[in-house]
């Protein structure tokens, strides 16, 4: 289990991960119930299961890597479980609900600069007025509007004498 | 026998008594009928004088009498008038010394009381200008804690005033598109800090 692979940008929290591995071993079962079938004739095959933009992304990487068998794919449910338990996870809380650009650039940079396999939920509080708070465990990053004006408030009376 | 030495004795009783009463009737009749004395008859001058001498003795001895009398009041008058003149003398030394003594003893007394006044009003000054510098120092503090206490509170309600407008008119105009440059910049900014922070949780 040495073969790494990194998560598409559109797998951000542990839901998305664990819809994912669901996806991921329905597949699973379908790809060794059709490789049984095409054993026993070539002509009974099924009709490839839909999957979601995010699980094609992860085989194509996948196979990239290694074929596609029900070995491998035993072998990638196996890593999605490990990254499920030990990858580290942080919630991005934004003044608005995030749209799939933000979330896929915010998890862009989190998944380069900080572990490839780090999960980020978001959520929404709208007097946060702009910028972001991180949580992470215990750990809160206030990097928001209404703390920096917060912080600023005791200079206010500064800068209106300067006025 | 016996009867013999008793009658002899009431006979020596007897008599006794008669004496005493007899005594006592004398002594009685002195006391309520005293005697007259008897009025002494003047000696009766042997030697005769002629009226003459007589006069002339009388007069000399006038006045013999009237010289000692006036010598004598003379003397008696000049020794009273000397000890006048000495008892006012002394009298006046007595005076002034008294009154010399009691003056000094005024002037020491006032001297005194004067120094006394004087250090008493002296530290009363100093106690009254230290306390003025005090009741200023306190009074210029207590304005400038208020001064800043208010310039402070002012600050606060304006601060306070200018965060809850902005939140209230902000938070409904939110463009995270907008925004995604200045988040990435923060998380540049902050990169080493979360990694950190991420490294210690795990």
């Amino acid at each position: 289990m040495k073969a790494r692979i990194n998560l598409p940008d559109s797998v951000a929290s542990l839901q998305d991960l664990t819809a994912l591995m669901l996806e991921v071993r329905e597949y699973t079962k379908w790809f060794s119930h059709n490789a049984i079938l095409q054993r026993v004739s070539k002509k009974r095959v099924t009709r490839p299961m839909p999957l979601s933009p995010s699980a094609s992304m992860l085989l194509r990487d996948w196979e990239n890597i290694q074929p596609i068998t029900v070995r491998s794919l035993d072998e990638l449910i196996d890593i999605l479980n490990l990254y499920k338990n030990t990858a580290p996870t942080i919630t991005i809380t934004l003044a608005a609900p995030a749209t799939n650009d933000i979330k896929h650039t915010l998890i862009g940079w989190c998944r380069t600069n900080i572990a490839p396999n780090i999960m980020v939920a978001f959520g929404f509080n709208a007097t946060l007025l702009g910028g972001m708070v991180v949580h992470h465990g215990s750990r809160i990053f206030d990097w928001s509007f209404r703390r920096q004006i917060l912080n600023g408030r005791e200079r206010f009376g500064e800068v209106l004498r300067r006025v | 026998m016996g009867i013999t030495f008793l009658q002899l004795f009431l006979l020596v009783n007897v008599f006794i008594i008669g004496a005493l009463s007899a005594t006592a009737i004398r002594h009685a009749w002195a006391h309520f009928r005293p005697q007259k004395p008897k009025a002494e008859k003047p000696v009766v001058q042997t030697v005769h004088l002629p009226p003459e001498v007589k006069e002339r003795m009388l007069a000399t001895a006038q006045a013999d009498f009237k010289a000692v009398l006036e010598k004598s009041t003379a003397e008696l008058q000049k020794n009273l008038q000397e000890t006048t003149e000495d008892l006012n003398q002394e009298l006046e030394k007595l005076g002034g010394a008294v009154i010399k003594s009691e003056t000094e003893r005024y002037q020491t007394m006032l001297e005194a009381l004067r120094v006394q006044a004087e250090t008493v009003i002296t530290t009363a000054q100093t106690d009254i200008k230290d306390h003025q510098t005090d009741l200023k120092a306190k009074l210029d503090e207590n304005v400038t804690a208020e001064k800043q206490r208010l310039i402070a509170q002012m600050d606060t309600k304006l601060g306070d005033a200018v965060s809850s407008f902005l939140t209230e008119t902000l938070q409904h105009n939110v463009d995270l598109g907008a925004q995604t440059q200045y988040m990435l910049a923060t998380l540049e900014e902050h990169k080493a800090e979360l990694i950190k922070g991420i490294a210690d949780e795990s």
